[in-house]
């Protein structure tokens, strides 16, 4: 089951972060 | 493929169902005793994060302009306002459906929901990327706008329900991650976009056929994870360790059909609620980036208020985790009473922050702003379920969802035209705002009276049978 839990979260969250870090970086342009 | 053609009079199908089908039915939905509840929410994140694809609808604008001829002044081409349109129809399908669907999915469980969601919503990229292939605007609608609206509004409130039985000690919290995911979407779904246009480009094309349809396959797979992996909690389970409140009368443990909860005083002071709160916050976020730079004139330049627009998103996000968690601490009602006082002493300071001359007070203002936004939407379904119970919370969620519609239109509208009409009546861009976040203010003073005015449901209105609930009144 850990396996299996460990798959199904980062299944979702990888492109969560990855649309995060996109996000963050545009960001920064605020505070240069 | 099989066909199984029994037929029993107990049976309503009287057609003949697929077998390879029906594991999408609610009873084969059931958990198995070593499924952990924690696959649930990114079973449900699954679909959210594709969902929410609608709110970056905007990279597409400028691309649709330009299929014909070298540019937007080429006869023929779509004009970004009609482009525009594509947006509100999905919204106002998503609206629709959700309240349409919410009983249907009550009934079906889950699983074949999120199916049939997965189905419309990749289905519409299709059938909008013939429309874009043939340019048939219609047909362009009728797919992303209709079909994929419709594919948004079941997607949006098929996991609720199953999230709240899966965690009655946390129903903040669980509803709160899937609805994150609908933050989150448009983030993953802005740089997905640029990046397969710019992949499928080409001389004489803008790729966006192309990508509609890598899209439309792609979101339907991603789907189909949550599909394959929501699971029903068996009839009567409770997590370990778990006592049912008692002592907070604000938490029902009786059930209220949809049907009923709409003759209830409740229901309407709940829409209230989320359209004044969701109507203050799209009006900021539909002006975001000409209010910073119109407030700070030479010290915010276009690129810094992109990335202000980005840090709002991702208060917005984050908002929906954080504050419908914590709903489940201070209870549901002192959340939403924080959400309109704090909420109407910040908007009132908007416009006085921008007089400081201080851009960070003003980003620091919007940024806890946009997250009580986002936490509105995400605490709504458990304030639901404390007032109607579990039996049909994911329908009345969706009949709620069309204050959503309303205030998609009223929010943008109060700032768009009282910004237009001051700077015609002489009055300087930066004090365009003054007057109607004083506006905002005030809508939310509404809601908090609302709030306030919320009282357990009247018994006359519960549910009489005490079965667990299916969805199904029997």
């Amino acid at each position: 089951m850990r396996g299996r839990l460990i798959i199904a979260w980062g299944f979702v969250g990888i492109p969560l972060l990855w649309g995060v870090s996109q996000v963050v970086a545009r960001s920064l342009a605020l505070f240069q | 493929m099989t066909l199984s053609t029994a037929r029993t009079p107990s049976s309503p199908e009287w057609f003949p169902r697929m077998a390879l089908l029906s594991f999408l039915d609610r009873e084969h939905s059931i958990a198995e005793p070593d499924y952990s509840r924690w696959l649930v929410p990114p079973a449900a994140l699954a679909i959210h994060l594709c969902i929410g694809q609608v709110y970056a609808l905007s990279v597409f604008k400028i691309p649709l302009s330009q299929l014909i001829g070298s540019g937007p002044k080429a006869p023929g081409n779509w004009s970004q306002e009609t482009i525009s349109h594509l947006f509100q129809i999905a919204i106002v399908f998503l609206g629709l459906s959700a309240a349409a669907f919410g009983a249907w999915l009550e009934r079906v469980g889950p699983r074949r929901a999120m199916f049939t969601s997965a189905c419309c919503f990749g289905g519409g990229f299709i059938v909008g990327a013939i429309g874009i292939y043939l340019h048939q605007f219609w047909l362009l609608e009728l797919g992303y706008g209709v079909l994929g609206g419709i594919g948004l509004g079941i997607g949006y409130i098929s996991p609720v329900s199953t999230l709240i039985k899966w965690f009655p000690d946390r129903p903040g919290m669980a509803t709160g991650m899937a609805i994150m995911g609908f933050g989150g979407g448009a983030m993953i779904a802005s740089p997905l976009s640029v990046a397969l246009m710019n992949f499928y480009k080409s001389g004489h094309s803008q790729g966006v056929t192309k990508t509609f349809l890598t899209m439309g396959v792609l979101y339907f797979l991603f789907m189909m994870f949550g599909v394959f992996t929501v699971r029903l909690p068996k009839p009567g389970w409770r997590p370990k360790g778990f006592v049912e409140p008692t002592t907070g009368r604000m938490i029902t443990r009786a059930n209220v059909s949809v049907n009923e909860a709409m003759r209830t005083p409740q229901f309407y002071l709940l829409w209230v609620m989320l359209c004044v709160n969701v109507t203050a916050g799209i009006g900021v976020i539909e002006q975001a980036s000409p209010m910073i730079q119109e407030m700070f004139p030479g010290v915010i330049k276009a690129s810094a208020a992109a990335g202000f627009v980005g840090l709002l998103s991702i208060a917005n996000m984050s908002g929906r985790f954080l504050w419908s968690s914590f709903s489940d601490i201070i209870g549901r009602r002192a959340t939403y009473a924080t959400f309109f006082a704090l909420g109407a002493v910040l908007y009132w300071c908007i416009p006085i922050s921008g007089h400081t001359g201080k851009p960070w007070l003003f980003v620091l203002i919007c940024v806890v702003v946009l997250t009580m936004y986002g936490g509105g939407f995400a605490t709504i379904p458990a304030y639901l379920r404390d007032m109607f119970g579990t039996m049909q919370v994911g329908a009345i969620h969706g009949r709620l969802l069309t204050a959503w519609s309303l205030a998609g239109v009223l929010g943008p509208l109060i700032v768009n035209r009282i910004r237009e009409s001051q700077i015609a009546g002489g009055v300087a861009k930066a004090d365009a705002y003054t007057l109607s976040m004083h506006i905002m203010t005030l809508l939310l003073v509404i809601g908090f009276l609302s709030n306030l005015l919320v009282r357990p449901v009247a018994e006359r209105h519960h549910y009489r049978t005490a079965t667990e609930p299916t969805g199904v009144p029997t």
